[in-house]
């Protein structure tokens, strides 16, 4: 199981997959970066420059967009990488000498899951990092919980990945990453029409989010790390009024959610594993 | 119980798998004694790979079973001691040879000093030693499918099996393959071979079992599998009809360009016959034996319905 974790983290970084995720990364941090730059510039209509104060309650408002960009590239890393990983080698015949080995198929599933997550982790954490540590150089903002809401990320990145390793264990490259981008799909704009139930206390609608993230909590682990990027000020101005969407997130989903987010993950893998165990390669 | 060294290295009862309605392999049952060169030898779409990757637990048997070395297959403990080379061998392209022989070093639990020293020994075993640090992504097909044989060969297994071993391979590299297999028979490895290449099976093959459609259709050495072989052809001449008249007690005779054909003879009665042909004073140049290759009872096998 180790062995395999650690041939795929040596395999994304010897076919230099991690060096061009992180040069993009970079690209793209130096590109929001920039846009920021701008807000200094705005003028208010009677022509004075924003405050810092203002600067920053502009930028709080920006940087859950700013996530929401990097949740979409780590779950469609996710998918990439466990499609690949699993279906593809097992098209290609790659995995058919290692599954002869006297190792068992479940120690190649969790082998894979294992050294895929601790990169997309290390992926959350440096480009993460990197983009907060912009912003506050930019702007001199910091959203209130950064580490948080990065670990949110990565925990949505898990998500995505355990569900396309379950889906690849049984079909082919193609069709699990449409099955896997349509659920990560599904789940998003589940989550944006139920974030309509509050603001009209619609009890339907909030029963079919809790359904739908009970599901995949792909979209319950983005409102979390919303939740932790929004300063307390901002959820006293708005809170009364609610305020439907993704980008904010009004009262996040309960502990619970975390809870089942991590048996989810634990019972998807276990599933990944029953399912390849009793398929012919 | 029989003990592990007891039992054959492979005991197939009524194996079969079905796909769907395709049945790539309906009724296998066969034996192959520890320490013998076994050839698998059929038409393409016999169904060969299906049961090797039975016999490995790459795919599940609809029904029947079978056990590798003493152990239900798929045992992952047997699998231990079985090298295995696919037919589309497939190695990771952006590894070394020697890197990919540490990968399943490691997945045989092997570490240490004598690891290195097997990878090394199997490196020069496919002759790809001056090659071994060169990513795979830069090697030939023929030098891939080296690769494979020397991951089968890692960490002296006590199977092996080769599905089509010399399929991408030239006619040197056959013949490095066929001493290999040599070397393995002296070290009292057991070989499977997967093949449709006959003249291989042929040269180094104790036994043979010939697949068809999915079943067994003939096994057992090369000589049980030829049957007893009869005919021969003589040159000879004499005067008159005198040639014909000596050869008469002998059955069926026919004439081809000058050649006598006696189709149904057995070889045995050589002896008589060059005498009866002596007796009638015929001038004898040549009685041969005609042999039936492997290839064309083969065919024959083959082709009957
Ligand atoms: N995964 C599969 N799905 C459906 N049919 C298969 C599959 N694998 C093999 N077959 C069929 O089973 C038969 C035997 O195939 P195979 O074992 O590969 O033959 P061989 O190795 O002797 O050429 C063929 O008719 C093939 O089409
Ligand atoms: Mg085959």
């Amino acid at each position: 199981m180790i062995t395999i974790a650690w041939m795929t983290v040596r395999e994304m970084v010897r076919r230099r997959f991690a060096i061009a995720a992180l040069l993009g990364t970079l690209v793209l941090v130096a590109l929001t970066g920039w846009g920021l730059q701008h807000i200094h510039t705005i003028h208010k209509q009677h022509g004075h420059a924003l405050s810092p104060l203002e600067i920053r309650a502009v930028t709080a408002a920006l940087v859950p967009l700013i996530a929401y960009l990097f949740s979409f590239i780590l779950a469609f890393a996710a998918i990439v990488l466990g499609a690949t990983m699993l279906s593809a080698e097992i098209e290609s015949g790659v995995l058919l000498p290692v599954l002869a080995r006297p190792i068992s198929r479940g120690a190649v599933v969790v082998g894979k899951a294992l050294g895929l997550s601790a990169l997309l982790c290390a992926y959350a954490a440096i480009s993460g990092g990197l983009e907060f540590a912009v912003i506050d150089a930019v702007t001199g903002y910091q959203p209130p919980h950064p580490v948080a809401a990065i670990a949110a990320l990565a925990a949505l990145a898990i998500v995505m990945l355990c569900l396309t390793l379950a889906v690849a264990s049984r079909l082919q490259t193609v069709a699990t990453s449409i099955v896997a981008v349509a659920g990560f799909g599904v789940s998003w704009i589940v989550g944006i029409v139920a974030s309509f139930g509050p603001v009209y206390h619609n009890e339907t609608l909030l029963r079919i989010g809790v359904v739908s993230q009970l599901l995949l909590p792909s979209d319950a682990l983005w409102r979390v790390a919303v939740y932790q990027l929004q300063p307390a000020v901002l959820v006293a101005t708005f809170g009364l009024s609610g305020w439907p969407g993704p980008f904010f997130v009004l009262s996040p989903p309960p502990p619970a959610m975390l809870a089942w987010s991590a048996v989810w993950v634990v019972a998807v893998t276990a599933i990944a594993v029953r399912s390849f165990a009793a398929r012919d390669v | 119980m029989p003990t592990a060294s007891a039992s054959p290295a492979i005991g197939a009862v009524a194996l079969a798998k079905r796909y769907g309605t395709v049945t790539a392999l309906s009724d296998l049952t066969l034996r192959v004694e520890r320490g013998s060169i076994f050839g698998f030898l059929g038409a393409n779409g016999a169904g060969k790979t299906t049961a090797v990757k039975m016999l490995l637990g790459l795919v599940r048997p609809t029904s029947g079973t079978a056990q590798v070395l003493g152990a239900p297959v798929g045992d992952r403990e047997a699998r231990r001691s079985i090298g295995y080379l696919p037919e589309l061998f497939r190695y990771p392209e952006w590894l070394s040879a020697r890197e990919v022989l540490a990968f399943h070093a490691s997945l045989l639990g092997a570490s240490g000093t004598q690891r290195a020293r097997d990878i090394d020994r199997a490196l020069a075993a496919v002759g790809l030693s001056p090659r071994a640090d060169d990513r795979v992504a830069t090697y030939s097909k023929g030098m891939q499918q080296r690769l494979g044989l020397g991951v089968a060969l890692l960490g002296n297994p006590t199977l092996v099996v080769l599905d089509e071993p010399t399929s991408a391979l030239d006619p040197l590299g056959r013949y490095d393959v066929r001493a290999l297999l040599a070397g393995l028979r002296e070290r009292g490895t057991t070989v499977f071979l997967n093949s449709h290449l006959l003249t291989e099976v042929e040269l180094v093959c104790d036994r043979i079992a010939i697949v068809k459609s999915g079943r067994v259709i003939a096994s057992g050495t090369r000589e049980d599998i030829l049957g007893e072989q009869r005919g021969l052809r003589i040159r000879a001449q004499a005067d008159g009809a005198s040639l014909h008249a000596a050869l008469a007690p002998f059955g069926h005779l026919t004439e081809h360009s000058g050649v006598l054909v006696l189709p149904d003879v057995a070889h045995e009665r050589t002896p008589e016959i060059v005498a009866a042909l002596v007796a009638a004073r015929a001038r004898v140049y040549a009685v041969e034996p005609i042999v039936q290759t492997l290839e064309e009872r083969f065919i024959d096998l083959a082709s009957s319905p």
